[in-house]
């Protein structure tokens, strides 16, 4: 039992697609660019005269399920299919699925995507049913970011790394207006 | 509008929302994770998706590799795997890959084979060989051989060098940065290694560190809180994420680089101390660099950086505590490559950033004890040809262009009959594809090592098929000075179909070719005709060193155990198999934060070792050969167009090393062809919009490629990715996908070290 969550140092991301490639290989995601659960979104682009280039605005976003307590998805599904598991991860339950689509309609995050193998809506879980369920402690993207820029860990373990670098960082979160009160930080 | 060039993932909705939010509620209650148990093994091995050989974890489920983990055991590669290697696996795995040896029964390049056995291809092999041989009268340089590998390099070296006799040895050095290395070599005594975590201040002119990974490299630039400028005429991510981002014209770096000495020299700003004491010939240099007068406004007409800015950084580097100039990586730009990086090195020098924290250290690397062979002498071997004409040039990986410019033009010495192709695909990455094509059409015997069927397979007689890195073991490798480590490439599983590694095809080869090559030898050469008599054959044979699989009589583990364990003990075997690495701190490293570790302690590091040497200002060598004998600048380095042209530079993308990986599934999906990057407002004014079909003309060539306008490129530059263009029906997921750039870069080269300058070519466009 945990409460999990992600932070993320993202001002260091290179855009390199490391963690792409890692979820991917680790969680078994159908091949083809539009199936994914987690991606770098470029935000912002360079603006101005060459000569003089505003490379301001451009930012590199981690982007991935961003673990709402107030989930739209869960209040969504008409099935009933979603749910928090002990871990504090949005899951789903996969039989119950059956492809109404309302959670990816609902999500504002975009995080979710069709996943056509198994018939079901997908999205980031944190490895939980791969590297989590054998007992790591880490996941496939954290662990093999050049940057390591993703910090992985229990909120509710107020010694972990995780809650160490929220309490002394400032950091905010996607569409807070939004009252979703997601478990991914930014870090500034 | 978004575009093809950046990611085709999903964009964020809207902007982000810069509000801060508190921690989340503590709604769940503190326990233990759940845990279950590994049915996995987890072998420790080496990557080879690109030249820097990071160390992983493969994880194995009933023989098949499931994932590819970093290693955090290896101080090179920092506990990370790039999106290359963790694509790894689709390299092993990829349908197209080479099964079986194959004989070509269609012509050169329209990829016809057919399968055959083992013995087959090396009886053929055998066959064509004792022919060739035979005809050049033992001339065993008619024979070349190249490796583009880094891997396995000397091992094959001493096949076809020490064993076969050939001097025709070639490499990617003269495609790549065999400049900088001479530069170095020359200027301070060693090639050196860069320290980029301890520098304070770092400049970088052209190296996309960001977009091509080096380790540590790129991974320290990520963790360190220096200042970062970046010279380049493309913003690249690595110049985006600069605190500085100075736009130059292409090929002026040395402009900025005279200039950055001509401010530090006037201005005093140079470590002095330093300079008294390993300074040679420093008078010359300062009166040259002040006689020609390079100063700030000098440099910002040539190199379009304004003027102030060059002092303000020249003053800002000379005034950090460990200031590094980055002396490159990457493949030669124009002819005054090799004076660029010299006088980068010069600039070190001058700040004191030799031999220290921060600058380019010598360090204290492992130096691995050589197995040795008997080399059998061949009388009628003659030399290297490819270095004539050419000033310093390798002795080792020799020049490319000067190699094939003379087998085409005759004007080598004796002809080439037949070349081994080991992993290098030549095809594609030298300029002037069809000079290739016409070389490889004049040989009698070429064939090729390859787990790719590459256009350079293409044009093989004989394919064998090596397996991949996942597959093999290798000879241990020592890495690095200032943290040095040794590490080893495990086998993680069984090569797959008829693959072999290299050295038992080489010992199948070996095999074969020994005593029939002996015997050509034995007819034309007078020395091993008195051996015969005096010894007998097999006394000559044996003692004569004319048995190629000497090598390989045991077998790489056996190989690696006796010379490890002979030179470092039980212990370091131990962690070398299980994991991967080892130094003296291994299991001792520091976790600074977030699984990001420190290795060495700090004053572990061998930032400083007791070494005699000068900074050698003056190279009289060249001056005789009528070069600069120090760097200068001129005219004909101006950078000037002919109207409605364009100067075309060359790069690659993160996701590509060269035109290894543009195959693999994983990588295609996020750049599955390349895009010539094109001025904004010169598109605007030539009516090209992103996604138009664009012809791009040079002297020797056209290729059609999409356009992708943009703001981050200098108004007369064009720029796309290598690695694309590919013409090998075989490697179905990148066959006709994008264009190749080597189609249409002009075959130029520098004569100081032979190699190909990349960066020269005048371009012109037509939408079509």
């Amino acid at each position: 039992m945990a409460n999990y969550g992600m932070a993320f140092d993202y001002k260091l991301c290179i855009n390199c697609h490391a963690c792409e490639v890692a979820c991917k290989e680790e969680n078994g995601i159908d091949l083809g660019a539009k199936n994914h659960r987690l991606w770098i979104a470029e935000d912002g682009e360079t603006e101005g005269d060459f000569w003089n280039l505003d490379r301001e605005k451009v930012k590199f976003m981690q982007m991935q399920c961003q673990e709402c307590q107030d989930a739209p998805c869960l209040k969504a599904c008409p099935n009933g299919a979603i749910y928090v598991d002990e871990n504090g991860i949005v899951r789903l339950h996969k039989e119950k699925c059956d492809l109404t689509l309302a959670c990816m309609k609902a999500c504002p995050y975009d995080a979710r995507y069709i996943d056509e193998s198994n018939h079901v809506t997908d999205k980031c879980i944190f490895c939980a049913d791969t590297r989590l369920a054998r007992g790591e402690t880490t996941t496939a993207c954290q662990i093999t970011c050049p940057a390591k820029l993703r910090y992985f860990g229990d909120l509710d373990d107020t010694e972990s790394e995780i809650s160490k670098v929220l309490r002394e960082r400032k950091h905010f979160t996607l569409k807070t207006e939004l009252g979703t009160k997601p478990k991914l930080f930014y870090l500034e | 509008m978004k575009i093809i060039e950046t990611s085709r993932r999903k964009f964020l909705q809207g902007s982000i929302a810069l509000c801060v939010y508190a921690s989340s509620s503590l709604s769940y209650t503190l326990s233990p994770t759940k845990t279950s148990k590994k049915e996995a093994k987890d072998v420790a091995y080496l990557c080879n998706m690109c030249r820097n050989k990071c160390a992983g974890f493969a994880r194995v489920q009933n023989n098949t590799i499931t994932k590819l983990n970093p290693n955090h055991y290896f101080p090179k590669s920092r506990n990370m795997l790039c999106p290359k290697g963790n694509a790894g696996i689709q390299a092993i795995y990829d349908r197209d890959r080479l099964k079986y040896p194959l004989i070509r029964i269609g012509n050169r390049g329209d990829g016809r084979y057919k399968r055959v056995t083992w013995d087959e291809a090396y009886e053929y092999i055998k066959d064509k060989l004792v022919t060739i041989i035979d005809k050049e009268k033992d001339n065993r340089s008619t024979v070349a051989y190249c490796n583009g590998e880094g891997f396995n390099k000397d091992e094959y070296i001493k096949f076809f060098g020490s064993k076969l006799g050939s001097s025709n040895f070639l490499d990617e050095g003269s495609i790549c940065l065999n400049t900088k290395l001479g530069a170095t070599q020359l200027t301070i005594g060693d090639i050196g290694e860069m320290d980029v975590a301890g520098s304070d201040y770092l400049i970088i002119s052209g190296a996309n560190r960001y977009e091509s990974l080096i380790t540590p490299d790129s991974v320290d630039m990520i963790h360190s809180k220096q200042k970062l400028v970046v010279l380049d005429p493309r913003c690249t991510v690595t110049a985006l994420k600069a605190d500085e981002y100075l736009p130059l014209n292409p090929g002026t770096d040395l402009a900025f680089c005279l200039s950055m000495i001509y401010i530090a020299i006037t201005e005093k700003l140079y470590n002095k101390k330093y300079v008294q004491e390993y300074f040679k010939d420093f008078d010359k240099l300062q009166k040259h660099i002040i006689q020609n007068n390079y100063t700030a406004s000098w440099a910002e007409s040539k190199t379009h950086i304004p003027a102030k800015k060059i002092e303000e950084v020249t003053r800002e580097f000379f005034g950090a505590k460990n200031p590094l100039y980055y002396l490159g990586r990457r493949s030669v730009w124009a002819q005054n490559d090799f004076q660029l990086r010299r006088a980068m090195v010069l600039i070190n020098a001058l700040a004191g950033s030799v031999n220290r924290e921060g600058g380019i250290i010598f360090g204290k690397p492992f130096v691995l004890k050589e197995e040795e062979i008997n080399e059998p002498l061949y009388n009628a071997s003659e030399g290297r040809f490819d270095l004539d004409g050419i000033v310093y040039g390798s002795q080792k990986g020799g020049s490319w262009l000067n190699f094939r410019e003379k087998i085409l033009t005759k004007k080598a010495p004796y002809p080439i009959r037949a070349m081994f192709i080991r992993k290098h695909n030549i095809m594609q990455n030298m300029p002037n594809i069809t000079k290739t094509k016409e070389m490889l059409n004049n040989m009698d015997l070429v064939v090729v090592l390859d787990t790719m069927p590459s256009d350079t397979a293409m044009m093989a007689d004989v394919i064998l098929p090596e397996c991949t890195y996942l597959e093999r073991e290798d000879m241990v490798v020592s890495f690095n000075r200032l943290e040095p480590s040794l590490a080893l490439r495990n086998k993680v599983v069984e090569p797959l179909y008829e693959s072999r590694s290299m050295q038992d095809i080489l010992k199948g080869l070996g095999k074969k070719l020994s005593k029939p090559l002996f015997e050509v030898s034995a007819k034309y050469d007078e020395d091993l005709q008195d051996s015969i008599e005096e010894l007998g054959v097999r006394k000559a044979f044996n003692e004569g060193g004319y048995d190629f699989t000497e090598l390989y009589k045991n077998s790489i583990e056996e190989r690696n155990k006796k010379l490890i364990v002979s030179q470092f003990g039980m212990d370091v075997y131990n962690s070398l198999k299980t994991k991967g690495v080892w130094h003296p701190y291994i299991g001792k490293e520091k976790e600074l934060y977030n699984d990001y570790y420190e290795y060495y302690p700090k004053e572990k590091r061998f930032y400083t070792v007791e070494r005699k040497y000068k900074v050698n200002c003056y190279l009289s060598k060249l001056e005789k050969f009528g070069f600069d004998p120090i760097p200068t600048w001129h005219s004909h380095y101006d950078f000037k167009l002919p109207e409605n042209s364009f100067r075309l530079i060359t790069g690659r993308y993160i996701t590509s090393t060269q035109t290894a990986t543009t195959n693999n599934i994983m990588l295609k999906e996020f750049k599955e062809k390349n895009y010539v990057w094109i001025n904004d407002k010169v598109a605007a004014t030539l009516d090209i919009k992103e996604g138009d079909n664009l012809v791009l003309s040079s002297s020797i060539e056209s290729v059609v490629i999409q356009a992708y306008p943009t703001n981050k490129i200098a108004p007369q530059v064009l720029w796309f990715a290598h690695g694309f263009g590919t013409s090998s029906q075989e490697l179905t997921n990148a066959y006709g996908k994008g264009a190749s750039d080597n189609m249409i870069i002009e075959d130029k080269f520098e004569k100081i070290y032979g190699c190909a300058t990349m960066h020269e070519t005048n371009i012109t466009i037509r939408k079509l």
